[in-house]
């Protein structure tokens, strides 16, 4: 498989969240801020790297019959690893993000790339797969958490970015807010995707 | 064969004179009482308040339209309607950016994204109101600097606090509460005038005031069952408005005689259990809201006995 | 007084406007001469048509039968006026089809075909259910309220049902028709005639005469005339569309709904139009077949006319009679204007069923636009069938004729109260209509699939 087309694909046409819609849990509940978006998603994206890498390396050693107790097990290693990091060293995400950390040992996405990609791929192209997969989830987190950030609290970053006489609508930090945000994604991404695609199919 | 000369169609050749259009002229009618009323309750900043929010969401309805290269539809007056409804039920204090604001989500966010006028699964005018009281709650609870006010309390907060207002007070309005929610008899005479132009039938509202009083009256009371005062739940907050020209909106209500007044039965009863047992004052807005995503399953379940089913000789 | 009143749903449509009735009602019914030709079309009834049984350049007299019935559920057709035919070709019916017609050339001579027989009520006495029964279908009597149902197979009741309410229909619910009416006040004892003729062959305990309030006039003149008549009773219900309809008018007057799915005489009811029971009546007494009718010519037409046309005459005679067309018309309506269909062209000709011809101008031919169904209910209130129009016509747009069917679109009357009070202006009762045709299709395929696994 081309290098290119697994860019491609963990970025826009297989985007985990506005094209597979998979791991919305954690996509709704810890995009309040920005800075919570991007540690979410960089932290799947290691934990999907270590897991399609050695997954990968391990596809002909895993029976059939126990992969996907196998692939739990092998993600849930990687979490634990990140989790212990997060709680040595960035105490502060680690209190924002909670519970959704070790939840990522059941994120669709990472067993989905699990057991369509690093089950039938050679290593490299997985650990690519697993990164590509990864920032494209980590860009749409971090997408969702600006919008809501901004609109939610006047800031991005923590920084005050509209001014103090704006009045934060704080109803885009708190649930119905991520799903308005969520679904307003999801369809102006297509759009914008499906804009690019339509130019591509016209001139080819 | 010759030209047709004539124009070929479907019967029936004739049609009914109410148009939505009309319909809608006749729900701004009806509020028009409401309005005068504020305007001499609450000042001429009351109506700045309610052009705010009719400016707020006509702009965002032709924008809509705009954008998704769909018809012009404000000539058909749903986007006034739902304006002026979220008017009626914001607090005369308000900033005027925040009903703009909640015009905008009404329409942007609600109507126009599923469809517009007809395919909307929520009241446009309530979800917006729950937005802007999600967003914004000290701005959208603040409702004292009225002229003889006594303090700051709603009718509702006060019987909470053991302070009951008087049931005049409660009818005429001279008390504190959103712009359009206070005179329940400028209310009553607009709902009365929809009745009678047969905009609106009495299945959904009768439900609704039902389940209000019937559920304030069994344990609205703090003093064990069936002390409750369901008057003063019924002239209190938003309940009339509620009942008359929230929980019917055509599109988000069933369309069934029955599922019409069970909705309004259960929004009522909903309504009571927030107001006695939940953390906010009123209920109305998420009962409301609660029974708009039910609708479906209402409509779908409850269907009109069909003419010579089930009653043979 | 206590008015009777079908249980659900109904409009009133144009009650503020007059219903239009006013253009009419109270103008006697004239004789329209009949043309240098009459067309006759070989289909005038629901179910089979016609054969012609006549030749080009055979003479025949008024009432001769120039068309056999192909089936039971068919009528004979007769001429209208007397004269040579010239032709048997195809026109246009006003149905929209083209159809066998027998042109005959009108000699003005009006001579009655020697054939036929008129009874006195001694003779009457004397006969046979099955023989009366005989006579009307002889004469080709078909349901002159609109829906050419033959008559004689309504009288022909199965051994297993017993029919103990004759309801006679005189409700004429739909506006600007005021051909009933007219027929009511002017042969009203023709009417109670044929009420009695009808009650020799079906045996009831009661003839019940449907008549909308609207009507005092036509009340009275019922009533007069009724009066001695053992089991006829008149009827005064509310004035409420569509209270003519079978069903509806069953239960304003009996209290009894018809199952659904199932016929009047499955309620012991047999219902009968005013103009049939005269027809029925001309026929016995006086012999002659079922070979004029009265019509109502009206709306944007100069003079709006009742009028006793022959059978055959066409659409612009009746209209030029009336002086003609009035201003921009662009609708001609056989009917009335919530059921009738729509005509391409004046050129098709008067059957059986005309009740009406109705012509509208700009103002009121409009065919509005649609916009989105607020999902208001107000035709769920309307529908006199106690449906959900709304949601046949959801599913019939879906051309999900299975959830279509679930809603019960078969048991639509398609009389269009829905339609009517709509505010967005769907066209509901175009939708269940294509819903009612593509299940009747699906349901025949079906059953001729079972046949043929079956052999």
């Amino acid at each position: 498989m081309k290098f290119k087309s697994i860019v491609k694909n963990g970025i826009i046409t297989e985007n985990p969240t506005f094209r597979l819609v998979l791991g919305t849990c954690p996509t709704i509940a810890v995009s309040t801020s920005a800075a919570n978006g991007l540690g979410m998603g960089l932290a799947a994206t290691f934990v999907l790297l270590g897991s399609n890498l050695v997954i990968s390396l391990l596809r002909n050693f895993i029976p059939d019959k126990v992969r996907i107790p196998a692939f739990v097990v092998i993600i849930a290693s990687f979490v634990t690893i990140v989790e212990l990091l997060m709680k040595a060293f960035l105490p502060a995400l680690n209190e924002s993000l909670g519970i959704f950390i070790p939840l990522i040992v059941v994120n669709c996405i990472i067993l989905a790339r699990a057991e369509a990609f690093a089950s039938k791929n050679g290593p490299i192209a997985s650990a690519a797969d697993g990164i590509f997969m990864g920032l494209g989830f980590t860009m749409s987190l971090v997408i969702i958490s600006s919008i809501r950030e901004i609109l939610g609290a006047g800031t991005w970053f923590g920084a005050q970015v509209l001014g103090a006489s704006f009045q934060p609508a704080t109803m885009f930090a708190q649930a119905p807010g991520g799903f308005i945000v969520f679904g307003f994604y999801i369809a102006a991404a297509n759009l914008i995707v499906g804009y690019f695609e339509k130019r591509k199919g016209a001139k080819a | 064969m010759e030209q047709a000369k004539f124009v070929a169609s479907s019967s029936p050749h004739v049609r009914g004179r109410q148009t939505v259009q009309s319909i809608m002229l006749d729900v701004c009618i009806a509020l028009l009482p409401s309005a005068l009323f504020a305007l001499y309750r609450f000042g001429a900043y009351s109506w700045a308040v309610l052009f705010s929010c009719v400016a707020g969401s006509m702009i965002t309805e032709w924008a809509c339209n705009k954008l998704m290269k769909k018809p012009n539809s404000l000539k058909d007056l749903s986007a006034v309607v739902t304006g002026l409804m979220l008017g009626m039920c914001c607090p005369p204090t308000v900033p005027l950016w925040l009903p703009f604001v909640g015009g905008v989500f009404a329409i942007g966010i609600v109507k126009m994204p599923f469809g517009g006028l007809g395919h909307n699964f929520l009241n446009p005018a309530l979800a917006a109101r729950a937005f802007l009281l999600a967003s914004w709650p000290s701005m959208m609870t603040t409702w004292s600097n009225a002229v003889d006010a006594v303090s700051g309390a709603t009718p509702l907060e006060a019987y909470k606090l053991g302070q009951p207002a008087g049931y005049s007070d409660l009818l005429f309005g001279h008390v504190d509460g959103s712009i359009g929610e206070v005179c329940k008899i400028a209310l009553l005479v607009g709902a009365a005038y929809l009745i009678i132009r047969k905009v609106i039938n009495l299945n959904t509202p009768v439900g609704f005031v039902v389940g209000v009083a019937g559920f304030a009256w069994i344990f609205g009371g703090y003093g064990g069952l069936f002390t409750g005062d369901p008057l003063y739940a019924l002239l209190s907050g938003g309940a009339l408005m509620g009942a008359f020209f929230m929980c019917n909106d055509y599109t988000t209500s069933p369309c069934t005689p029955a599922g019409q007044f069970l909705m309004g039965l259960l929004a009522g009863i909903l309504t009571g259990v927030i107001r006695r047992f939940g953390a906010y004052v009123e209920g109305v807005t998420y009962a409301i809201l609660f029974l708009n995503v039910c609708t479906p399953l209402i409509d779908r379940y409850i269907r009109p006995k069909a003419f010579g089913e089930g009653k043979a000789k | 007084m206590n008015l009777l009143k079908f249980s659900r749903g109904g409009v009133s449509p144009l009650h503020s406007e007059h219903e239009g009735k006013t253009l009419t009602e109270k103008k006697p019914v004239v004789e329209l001469p009949a043309g240098k030709t009459v067309s006759i079309p070989m289909v005038q009834n629901l179910g089979a048509p016609c054969r012609p049984v006549v030749t080009v350049g055979q003479e025949v007299g008024v009432g001769e039968v120039i068309g056999e019935p192909l089936g039971f559920v068919a009528a004979p057709v007769h001429a209208s006026v007397s004269g040579k035919v010239i032709a048997v070709r195809d026109l246009l019916h006003v149905n929209g089809k083209l159809l066998p017609h027998v042109i005959i050339e009108n000699d003005g001579e009006y001579r009655v075909n020697s054939a036929l027989k008129a009874h006195t009520w001694e003779e009457v006495a004397a006969l046979s259910p099955e023989a009366l029964g005989k006579i009307v279908l002889d004469a080709g009597i078909v349901g002159a309220g609109g829906a050419t149902f033959p008559t004689h197979v309504k009288l022909s009741i199965p051994a297993d049902k017993k029919v103990d309410m004759l309801v006679i229909n005189g409700a004429e619910c739909e506006p600007f028709l005021t051909a009933d009416y007219r027929l009511m006040l002017e042969q009203s004892q023709d009417v109670i005639d044929g009420i009695r003729l009808l009650m020799q062959i079906l045996s009831p305990d009661k003839a019940l005469i449907g008549i909308e309030d609207n009507k005092p006039k036509a009340i009275e003149a019922m009533q007069q005339a009724g009066k001695g008549v053992p089991g006829v009773q008149v009827c005064v219900m509310r004035t409420k569309y569509p209270q003519g309809s079978e069903k509806q008018l069953i239960e304003a007057c009996t209290g009894r709904q018809v199952p659904s799915g199932k016929l009047p005489a499955d309620a012991g009811c047999v219902v009968v139009n005013v103009g049939t029971c005269a027809a029925v009546a001309d026929a016995v007494l006086r012999g002659m077949p079922m070979v004029s009718r009265i019509t109502t010519v009206t709306g944007a037409v100069r003079e709006p006319k009742n009028v006793r046309v022959r059978i055959g005459t066409s659409f612009s005679e009746a209209i030029d009679f009336c002086g003609g067309y009035e201003g921009d018309v662009k609708k001609l309506i056989s009917g009335g204007p919530m059921m009738g269909v729509t005509q391409f062209d004046d050129g098709v000709h008067i059957v059986k069923g005309t009740s009406g011809i109705l012509v509208l101008n700009a103002g009121y031919a409009n065919y509005p636009d649609e916009s989105s169904c607020l999902h208001c209910g107000k035709c769920v209130y309307a529908c006199p069938m106690g449906l959900m129009p709304l949601k046949i016509d959801l599913w019939s747009r879906k051309k999900n004729w299975e959830m279509a069917e679930d809603y019960l679109a078969m048991n639509c009357i398609e009389c269009g109260s829905c339609s009517y009070v709509c505010p967005s202006k769907r066209h509901i009762v175009q939708g269940i209509r294509l819903a009612k045709a593509e299940i009747g299709r699906i349901r025949r395929e079906k059953a001729a699939k079972q046949k043929e696994g079956g052999k």
